[in-house]
């Protein structure tokens, strides 16, 4: 038996025995305690950080492993991962490790592994979103801290996180690419309130954050003052390029269900089905080979092409899922049902840069189009 | 078919606009998922409006311009069965709100909380049931509407309605006409969003990629418009199943784009989008979806051989 093969089985095994029977609540404080509580577990198990460094936790593995990981994570049917502890593990914890001080990594990645922190995003603002660099929540420099004012919005589970991945604008005279700075902000510092907004889905997931003198130390600063811009294009990069890949895993798998449970009566949904199929293993390939390839660094720009097409994916299988099952099946009400998917997975071609700012950088950099007007 | 409206038919619905101008605003209390408009269905009931079908010289069409038109409004109540549906099938004038219903008797029905009677559609013939409020169970949804269920079908008065293509009919000319209206609100708060909201310096709608969408979405909403009206005037099987089908696999794509260019602000319930978004989600659902519909279209202007 190959070590792959080897390392599968035992991941197999543990999950058969570990997996949480309870589901997961959606949000709030429960969420919180449930997600923690599986992190720890997983850690305990040595199941967590698979590729991520030894000495910040991790097991010191391939990116192979990490896949294969993901793999038997969804075939067990365990809690999905589009949870508080995703930023955390899947952007803010690899920004750190590439762009962090050695005191940074050793401070905040352990924890985040050890399911003791959770972090949430703080990018948007209520006047820029796809227009990040328009940003204005600003923090001044007082000696040796920064003192920050203003609002940030729509921070998934920002009311329940410890620590926030936090891009200001430092310098109001200077460029972009010379003007931001990404600051690793504790959440209890005082200052600071957040607000949850309830969702079309039926959840409380998004938050907005308001900064009212939050004085936060110049030692939070990841990867220099007035290099956020650069900082945080590593942050978007691993959230489009390699952050969903756990979750694109499990809805292919979902696909295969809905598969099963479509009758033989109903041929038009079994070939809409059966296209999905396809398309989710075409993307699942796309999204392995960019894994592969950024191992230990950042994602390129195809990474854009992952996150638009496993955008585009979500909507069209929960699509697929609500006409398959209609309304009068059990599982299409309430917050974990197809109903709820379906509505959330229209923030899917919004979240971490639009579909149309997907498909710039595609168009731009990828196909190394001249550049559209803006 | 004429596409101007008749001086009767402009004439009634400026007496409709008249009667729902305090109707045009959101509900004003904290955000909720779905409201039954009481105070809109109370108004519409003694109006009159509701049984337009009914009158002399008046018909399915001009039902179907009042289904679409109260379909605009922030509001959910339930008008296009009592409109185009209940006439069609010998249900009183009066005897109304009216749910309906296809598949199994105890599945869940839009407005059955509400209904006084419920229209099954049983596969070869059709079923009026009177719906006692007592035997109703409310059935938890995020679709907007009020949802309920039959506790129990046992001793429930019931009436035999051969014509069930008439039920099959009116309703699916019934659902193209009420998505119209959501529809055409949807992409009217759209339009308002990205004409004053800027990004990159300019409003969002100065954008191509943005605009060709938008664009394509006004054709969805004129098209189902018109095949809903199409679908009233001739009150053809095939004309009613193209119009449900073409807006029922339109919906999807419809609302994606909507939410789209107003980005996470439309995933909120601050935001007015849902309320149509929410609406036009169920409707997608009924009578089996957009695929069945087409199925029935094919069956209709082609027969047995397509």
């Amino acid at each position: 038996m190959s070590s792959i093969e080897q390392f599968r089985q035992e991941a197999r095994a543990w999950l058969a025995a570990n997996v949480p029977s309870e589901p997961p609540p959606e949000d709030g404080p429960a969420s919180r305690a449930f997600v923690l509580a599986w992190q720890r577990r997983q850690a305990e198990g040595g199941w967590a950080g698979i590729n991520w460094p030894k000495e910040l936790g991790g097991r010191g593995l391939s990116v192979m492993e990490q896949i294969v990981w993901f793999e038997e994570y969804a075939r067990a049917g365990a809690p999905t991962l589009h949870n508080a502890s995703f930023v955390g593990l899947n952007h803010a914890g690899p920004t750190l490790y590439v762009c962090g001080t050695a005191a940074q990594k050793a401070e905040h990645l352990p924890p985040i592994l050890k399911g003791e922190t959770i972090w949430c995003q703080g990018f948007s603002e209520p006047g820029s979103g796809s227009d990040l660099a328009s940003l204005k929540t600003r923090g001044e420099v007082q000696g040796d801290h920064i003192v920050i004012n203003g609002q940030k919005i729509w921070s998934s589970f920002a009311d329940i996180a410890d620590v926030q991945e936090l891009l200001i604008r430092t310098d109001p005279t200077a460029k972009t690419g010379q003007a931001l700075s990404w600051v690793i902000c504790p959440m209890d510092t005082p200052g600071l309130t957040v607000r949850p907004i309830r969702t079309m889905a039926g959840v409380r997931k998004y938050c907005e954050v308001f900064y009212d003198d939050v004085r936060i130390p110049l030692a939070n600063v990841v990867g220099g003052l007035n290099n956020g811009w650069a900082t945080a294009m590593s942050t978007l990069s691993f959230e489009r390029g390699t952050a969903s890949l756990a979750l694109l895993i499990g809805l292919t798998l979902q696909v295969e269900k809905l598969l099963a449970d479509c009758p033989a009566s109903r041929p038009q949904m079994r070939a809409r089905l059966a296209g999905l199929r396809a398309e989710g293993a075409s993307i699942r390939a796309m999204n392995y080979r960019v894994a592969l390839d950024s191992e230990n660094s950042v994602p390129d720009a195809t990474g854009s092409m992952v996150r638009l097409a496993f955008a585009e994916f979500s909507k069209r299988v929960s699509a697929a899922a609500v006409d398959l099952y209609g309304l009068d099946a059990p599982e299409t009400v309430g917050a974990h049902g197809w109903a709820h998917d379906y509505l959330d997975a229209f923030s899917e071609t919004i979240a971490g840069g639009t579909a149309e700012i997907q498909r710039n950088i595609i168009g731009e950099r990828v196909l190394g189009l001249p550049k559209g007007p803006r | 078919m004429k596409y101007e409206l008749t001086d009767d038919q402009a004439s009634v619905l400026a007496g409709l606009d008249q009667l729902l101008g305090g109707f045009d605003s959101a509900p004003p209390t904290a955000p909720v998922l779905f409201d039954y408009a009481a105070g809109l269905d109370r108004t519409l009931a003694e109006s009159g409006f509701l049984d337009i079908a009914r009158e002399d010289g008046f018909g399915a069409l001009d039902a179907a311009l009042i289904v679409e038109r109260l379909a605009r409004l922030p509001q959910v109540v339930e008008a296009a069965a009592s409109a185009l549906v209940a006439p069609a099938l010998g249900v009183p004038a009066g005897t109304r709100p009216v749910a309906l219903l296809s598949g199994p008797l105890t599945k869940p029905a839009r407005f059955l909380p509400q209904a006084q009677v419920l229209l099954a559609d049983r596969g070869d013939h059709a079923l009026m049931i009177t719906v006692e409020p007592d035997n109703v169970e409310t059935v938890e949804t995020l679709f907007a509407y009020p949802y309920g269920r039959l506790k129990t079908l046992d001793g429930v008065a019931q009436t035999r309605i051969d014509d069930v293509a008439a039920l099959r009919r009116r309703w699916r000319t019934a659902l193209a006409a009420e998505a119209a209206g959501c529809m055409a609100s949807g992409l009217e708060t759209i339009l308002e969003h990205v004409k004053t909201r800027q990004a990159f310096g300019q409003p969002l709608g100065a954008f191509q990629a943005i605009q060709h969408r938008l664009a394509m979405a006004a054709e969805t909403v004129e098209s189902t418009r018109y095949l809903a009206f199409r679908a009233a005037w001739s009150d053809s099987e095939s004309d009613a199943a193209i119009a449900a089908a073409f807006a029922q696999t339109r919906i999807a794509q419809l609302t994606y784009d909507l939410h789209q260019f107003a980005g996470a602000m439309s995933m909120t319930l601050e935001f007015p989008l849902h309320l149509w978004t929410y609406r036009l989600r169920a409707l997608a659902g009924e009578l089996g979806g957009g695929s069945r519909q087409a199925r029935a279209a094919a069956l209709a202007t082609w027969g047995e051989a397509a």
